[in-house]
């Protein structure tokens, strides 16, 4: 009899320690969701830059901006992320427009410079947050093969208001905005209005 | 036995589990764990949300150029007579394709999958060895040797594959980023994309001189950090600038001797996009053979820079960011899709002011 006793002990301890780790996991996992220590943001080898960032984010000015990274970046003289290449060139035979609609996409010459052939200098390229909307036109224009694909969009957290559902999240149609965790991140203060508010 | 205890005892399993409090326990914790998991499953986009201009067009750019009219009014005409390594091939390159040279009697050398393939001038088999990892460039010398670049280092074979030596390329602290070799007579011409510049060496890596840095800049401007050269049998080097958009010539001893090409979206005889040409060969009629990135294309110039042909992006696929080139003595073009991961063969059919005009058929090897 003490025997099929301790059996059944056994069974409901087992069971309860179950139940236990299953509302223990589920608290675990929600509390872990709710938390600040996990963001969004774009998966650059997933986006394919089609302008959803910009008009998808709650924001009047989308918190998903491009960024360069300098060490991929080629610093062209032609820059297919800066000239439209496409059009018509001036009397130098530099493409007169731009791709940047927002003209967010700004240059300077680095390095030693050639005032008569601009032929001969490296530009670095830097993106004005205050101008770009994160439409990725210059993303798209400097991917391979045409560039070194050094442009690519990024969501700036002093600007994300991390919604619950991140509704460009929703919106991407290469599920190119993943939730990241990032533990010990300091806390930010945000520096932008909503749209809904 | 207390009474209590006997009521548990005769209670049936299926009672006791029924009384205790796990049930609700883990209709909870079940629940829980679905309101996490839908929490986490985003609603299903429809095709409809996705923008008109997306991955299916991946630069707009190249689209616009790519889509150009065949070039009328050229003096000759490529078609393609056949091909090597392909998918469908026999001897496909299942991972990579780094090059292609030719040797002597027109021997087709390879580097593909971390392998040197060695093909006869009809493209069958002959020998494979293998090379260093990442590799990314080779030539075959005169002395049929082949000189392979890998991490900073040439190193030598023989041509059955035999390991005869090498050297380091570039400064002690600052190896070289080498993205071709050629050899002319005893020298060897190491193009260092890292320090743009071409490093000439003798067959112990003694170096004996720098090419490319008498010009005002002082270097090579190469924003997609490949330089790409080759050598004619006077010794006349001509070498890829992709940032000036021209092909340079210099001598063995380093003085320049010209250039030719500019940056161009609609003249066929310009280069398109940031940087180009981003390979060359030379044919043994004195010809450059020029190859390009964004719109995927090879073109043939005069020396003196007058385009001859072009051979269209239809051959290639459009995300090549190199085409690797070479020529044999019959003048046909062979030609390394490293997306595609094949070697196309191309035949001169017509040349404007002859009568002459050949058709082969494409064979696959």
């Amino acid at each position: 009899m003490s025997e099929q006793s301790t059996r059944r002990q056994f069974i409901d301890r087992s069971c309860r320690i179950l139940g236990f780790a299953a509302i223990g996991g589920t608290a675990g996992l929600l509390t872990h969701r709710a938390s600040g220590d996990a963001v969004y943001q774009v998966d650059p080898f997933k986006c394919t830059a089609c302008d959803l960032c910009r008009t998808s984010c709650v924001l009047s000015h989308s918190a998903v901006k491009a960024v360069n990274d300098f060490d991929k970046c080629g610093y062209c003289m032609l820059c297919p992320a800066y000239f439209d290449v496409t059009s018509r060139p001036d009397e130098k035979g530099i493409p007169a427009g731009k791709v940047c609609p927002q003209d967010a996409l700004k240059r300077r010459v680095v390095g030693k410079v050639d005032e008569e052939d601009p032929n001969n200098n490296y530009y670095e390229y830097i993106i004005d947050e205050t101008r770009c909307d994160g439409c990725g036109k210059c993303v798209k224009a400097c991917k391979p093969p045409a560039g070194n694909g050094s442009l690519r969009l990024e969501i700036r957290y002093a600007r994300c208001l991390e919604c619950n559902e991140c509704s460009i999240q929703i919106a991407c149609p290469d599920r190119a905005i993943v939730r990241l965790s990032t533990p010990g991140m300091a806390p930010k203060e945000h520096v932008v209005e909503s749209k809904n508010v | 036995m207390e009474p209590n205890d006997k009521e548990t005892t005769q209670l049936s399993l299926t009672d006791r589990f029924r009384r205790s409090w796990f049930p609700p326990a883990a209709v909870v914790g079940a629940l829980g764990a679905f309101v996490a998991a839908a929490l986490r499953v985003r609603p299903a986009v429809k095709a409809s949300a996705r923008p008109a201009e997306s991955a299916a067009t991946p630069n707009p750019a190249a689209q616009a150029a790519g889509s150009a009219p065949p070039v009328q009014g050229l003096v000759r005409t490529y078609a393609q007579s056949g091909a090597l390594g392909g998918a469908t091939s026999a001897h496909p390159f299942r991972r990579s394709l780094a090059g292609v040279a030719v040797g002597p009697n027109d021997m087709i050398y390879a580097l593909g999958d971390d392998e040197m393939r060695v093909f006869d001038s009809t493209g069958n088999p002959i020998r494979t060895w293998r090379v260093p990892e990442k590799a990314e460039c080779f030539s075959v010398g005169p002395d049929q040797h082949v000189y392979v670049g890998a991490a900073g280092r040439v190193e030598i074979f023989e041509a059955t594959g035999s390991h005869v030596g090498g050297f380091a390329a570039g400064e002690k602290n600052r190896p070289a980023g080498i993205t071709a070799i050629k050899v002319f007579q005893k020298d060897i011409l190491v193009a260092d994309a890292a320090a743009r510049i071409i490093r000439r060496y003798d067959a112990n890596g003694k170096q004996l001189g720098i090419i490319g840095n008498k010009s005002k800049a002082g270097s090579f401007i190469l924003p997609n950090k490949s330089l790409d050269i080759d050598i004619d049998t006077k010794g006349v080097i001509r070498a890829t600038d992709t940032g000036r958009h021209q092909v340079t010539s210099w001598a063995i001893d380093g003085s320049p001797l010209g250039s030719f090409g500019k940056f161009g979206m609609s003249d066929p005889a310009d280069f398109v996009g940031c940087c180009n040409p981003v390979n060359l060969a030379l044919a043994p009629d004195g010809t450059i053979v020029t190859g390009e990135k964004m719109v995927a294309r090879i073109k043939v110039y005069q020396a003196d820079g007058k385009l001859l042909a072009v051979i269209g992006p239809e051959h290639f696929d459009p995300n090549c960011i190199h085409i690797y080139i070479a020529v044999d003595s019959k003048g046909r073009i062979l030609a390394a899709d490293p997306e595609r991961r094949e070697v196309k063969i191309f035949s001169l059919v017509a040349k404007a002011g002859t009568a002459e005009r050949k058709t082969e058929e494409p064979e696959s090897t």
